[in-house]
């Protein structure tokens, strides 16, 4: 009995936090609010804070960060959201509350401190310097097939350029899917490699479009390289399946029998309505003789 | 002897002469109360006009149908409105074919009940429509694999019969109304003059007639039973939660009957309060329509038990979800209150005669009526609330389906329109067949067409 007491008195007490806490600030004790921040402001950083943004955050919290996504949440560029220590941010993001989903389980630590870094950045871009051009060439592999992406400075020297975040696509019907990693960083060569995964669908002969890109990168601007390949495996054409009659089949590929059965009960249903429909004029014609 | 015949003929015109008066006299007094429960059904259709018309300007957003509960009243609404569209042909052609006679002073009324029910259900799916201008698409790239293509084309076929079969028996009384009413304005005489095909009442005409009647009560009942049965198909027909049923055709076939009673009871009740055709409705109909309600009830009970418990029983992983939610979940209470007040309870009230009378009888039909609209709201919307692929990264809301002013109103609008089209009928043509009505009683044709 005394155990039950117990239990219903916490049950009570959470409740009473769980309402309490919906309207109050959130509750961060003094170890987590002084948590630092393992991690520099640095570009490299900064895109992996911007890209989990981007994927993770940007529905609810907006494009702009400012809380006006798909749905209201908080604003996190504002200055009162701003003056937060990192360590509270930090805690907010992975216990969550309320629609704000916890974070904790789902992202890295070190993922979770660059996303931070990035909303700082967003307020003061000055914390960085301005990005620079690059040129992007490809090679590829053909005994085991992959891409190479080689980063140079723009200039004349043509320098290759370390640890450049580069990403790697497939052309697909409706979009881009990515290959490799989500950040592939160049070596000391300024080269980066990606092997093409198998059994890619290309068109008809097979061939695919492969797109590489520099994007979302805070120290030098985006660019873009394609190069087509034969590389993937030949698209069955299935135009013998369309054109033949079924259920799935356009308007003039419907299937015999329910060509006859529906058109037939339509003819039968039909013959009946305009039989009455023509004796009503017959019922006119017959008062008419007897009015004479 | 002659003297004597002449007599008895003469009294019998005047027996007659009474019952057209008798049955007609709605068409002849319209009070002030008519005109305020005109204007009230027309205060309603026009905020439901109004709601439209912002609908339209702005979007379904209006609503609150999204990603995914894309059906929400309005289906509801037409699914209710077809099912109560199967009572005209219950009471017209299955009751009529089996020779039950005491149905007949309630024909009329079922008739004009399915009749304005198909025009509303019509107009509701367009309402549905997120692109109203594009309706022609379907006449124009419907597949006839389709599903939604059948369910237009049967809707639209039940509408012309239920029309005609409005319309034909009707003539006589028309041909009658012709000549009575020549104290009506202009456009009313020569609509009774035009509808009414020159009737004269001769042989020929009525074999005609009889012969056309006996072919629509015929085709009406498979077309009546194809089109809830298509309706239902709209939803079995899709691998979804608690749709992807076999017996769902007769699982609405059975509802829309029971619904169908329902509504011609609380009809019969508003008409026998408002004229005085007590002595043509009387107590037994709406015993015997008491007794059809039950029938029908247990028959869709008997549905409902198959509907759920086999699903319940297996529970199977990607319905349970569903399953749970109406028996003990968001939707229990609803659900519970729809099968027990809307349905058992019925049963239970309607085995005892006493509660067949016509005032408690229409209390419970009444009943009946809400339950069954809530119970297709039931069917449509909570299933879609629960897709068996898993539904990520929406906004809580649209997890939810709770219908907005706009979306009630316009339901709402429905309704009035449906009863906006019956009183104008009644007080347009004779709400209880006069020729029918006569001829039972014994009257011979030649009264009948001399008077
Ligand atoms: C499903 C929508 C949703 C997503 C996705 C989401 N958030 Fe939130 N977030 C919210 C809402 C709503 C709040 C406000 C919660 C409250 O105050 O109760 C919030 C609050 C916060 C706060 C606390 C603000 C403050 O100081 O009160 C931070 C920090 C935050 N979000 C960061 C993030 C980050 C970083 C991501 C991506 C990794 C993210 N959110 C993804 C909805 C979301």
């Amino acid at each position: 009995m005394a155990r039950l007491n117990t239990i219903v008195a916490i049950l009570i007490f959470a409740c009473s936090l769980g309402a309490f806490s919906q309207t109050t600030a959130w509750e961060v004790s003094a170890d987590q609010a002084t948590k630092k921040n393992p991690l520099e402001i640095l570009p490299k950083n900064l895109a992996l804070g911007r890209n989990i943004f981007k994927r993770t955050c940007v529905s609810c919290h907006g494009e702009k960060a400012d809380g006006k996504g798909l749905i209201q949440s908080t604003n996190l560029i504002d200055e009162k959201f701003q003056k937060q220590t990192d360590g509270v941010v930090f805690y907010k993001i992975i216990t969550g509350r309320d629609k704000m989903p916890p974070f904790g389980a789902m992202l890295k630590e070190d993922e979770i401190w660059s996303v931070i870094n990035y909303l700082r950045v967003l307020v003061d871009p000055s914390a960085i310097p301005p990005p620079k051009n690059v040129k992007l060439e490809l090679t590829t592999g053909e005994e085991i097939k992959s891409i190479t992406a080689i980063v140079l400075s723009a200039d004349s020297a043509k320098l290759p350029l370390n640890e450049v975040d580069v990403h790697f696509y497939v052309k697909r019907e409706f979009g881009l899917m990515r290959i490799g990693e989500m950040s592939n960083y160049t070596g000391a060569d300024g080269k980066v490699k990606v092997v093409f995964p198998e059994k890619i669908v290309g068109d008809s002969e097979g061939n695919v479009t492969l797109v590489v890109k520099i994007e979302n990168n805070f120290l030098y601007n985006d660019i873009e390289t394609t190069a087509v390949k034969k590389w993937g495996t030949p698209l069955l054409s299935h135009e013998d399946e369309f054109n033949r009659r079924a259920l799935w089949g356009a308007r003039d590929k419907s299937p015999v029998w329910l060509l006859l059965l529906a058109n037939g009960i339509i003819a039968i249903v039909w013959a009946v309505i305009v039989y009455v429909i023509y004796n009503l004029f017959r019922i006119k014609k017959a008062g008419r003789i007897f009015i004479k | 002897m002659t003297d004597l015949y002449r007599k008895e003929i003469e009294i019998k015109k005047e027996q007659f002469q009474d019952l057209v008066s008798d049955l007609n006299s709605p068409l002849n007094r319209t009070g002030s109360s008519f005109k305020i429960w005109i204007g009230f059904l027309l205060l309603l259709i026009g905020i439901a006009g109004f709601m439209y018309v912002r609908q339209l300007q702005q979007g379904l957003g209006t609503t609150d149908m999204r990603d995914i509960a894309s059906w929400g009243l309005y289906i509801a609404d037409f699914v209710f409105l077809i099912a109560v569209s199967l009572v005209g042909s219950l009471i017209t052609a299955i009751l009529k074919l089996s020779n039950v006679k005491w149905a007949t002073p309630l024909t009329r009324i079922s008739e004009i009940i399915a009749v304005a029910a198909l025009i509303a259900a019509l107009l509701i799916i367009v309402v549905d429509m997120g692109r109203p201008d594009r309706l022609w698409h379907i006449f124009v790239h419907g597949r006839l694999q389709s599903p939604i293509v059948w369910d237009i084309l049967v809707v639209n076929t039940y509408l012309v019969i239920s029309i005609l079969l409005l319309y034909i028996p009707l003539i006589p009384d028309l041909a009658l109304l012709r000549k009575t009413m020549g104290h009506k304005p202009k456009w009313q005489q020569k609509m009774y003059k035009i509808l009414s095909l020159g009737w004269q009442g001769t042989e020929e005409q009525f074999r005609i007639m009889n012969l056309s009647l006996t072919a629509l009560m015929v085709i009406i009942i498979p077309v009546a039973l194809s089109i809830h049965t298509v309706t239902s198909w709209l939803f079995a027909s899709t691998l979804r939660p608690g749709w992807d049923s076999t017996i769902f055709g007769p699982y609405f076939v059975s509802g829309a009957f029971m619904v169908g009673a329902a509504t011609v009871i609380v009809t019969m009740y508003v008409i026998i309060t408002n004229y005085n055709f007590k002595a043509y409705i009387t107590d037994k109909h709406f015993d015997l329509m008491g007794k059809l309600l039950v029938l029908t009830s247990l028959v869709y009970l008997y549905f409902n038990l198959n509907e759920f418990m086999v699903p319940a029983y297996k529970m199977k992983s990607g319905e349970s979800a569903h399953i749970l939610g109406l028996l003990v979940g968001e939707y229990s209470l609803l659900f519970w209150s729809v099968q027990i007040l809307g349905m058992i309870l019925p049963i239970l009230l309607l085995i005892i005669k006493p509660f067949r009378k016509p005032k408690p009888l229409m209390i419970i039909s009444v009943v009946v009526v809400i339950g069954a609209f809530l119970k297709r709201f039931l069917i449509v919307t909570p299933t879609l609330l629960h897709p068996f692929l898993p539904v990520q990264n929406y906004p809580e809301s649209y997890h939810h389906y709770n219908p907005t002013f706009s979306e009630i109103m316009i339901t709402v609008g429905s309704f009035a329109g449906i009863m906006l089209i019956i009183s104008l009928f009644i007080k347009l043509f004779p709400i209880i067949p006069v020729y029918e009505t006569a001829h039972e009683k014994g009257f011979p044709n030649e009264i009948i067409n001399n008077s």
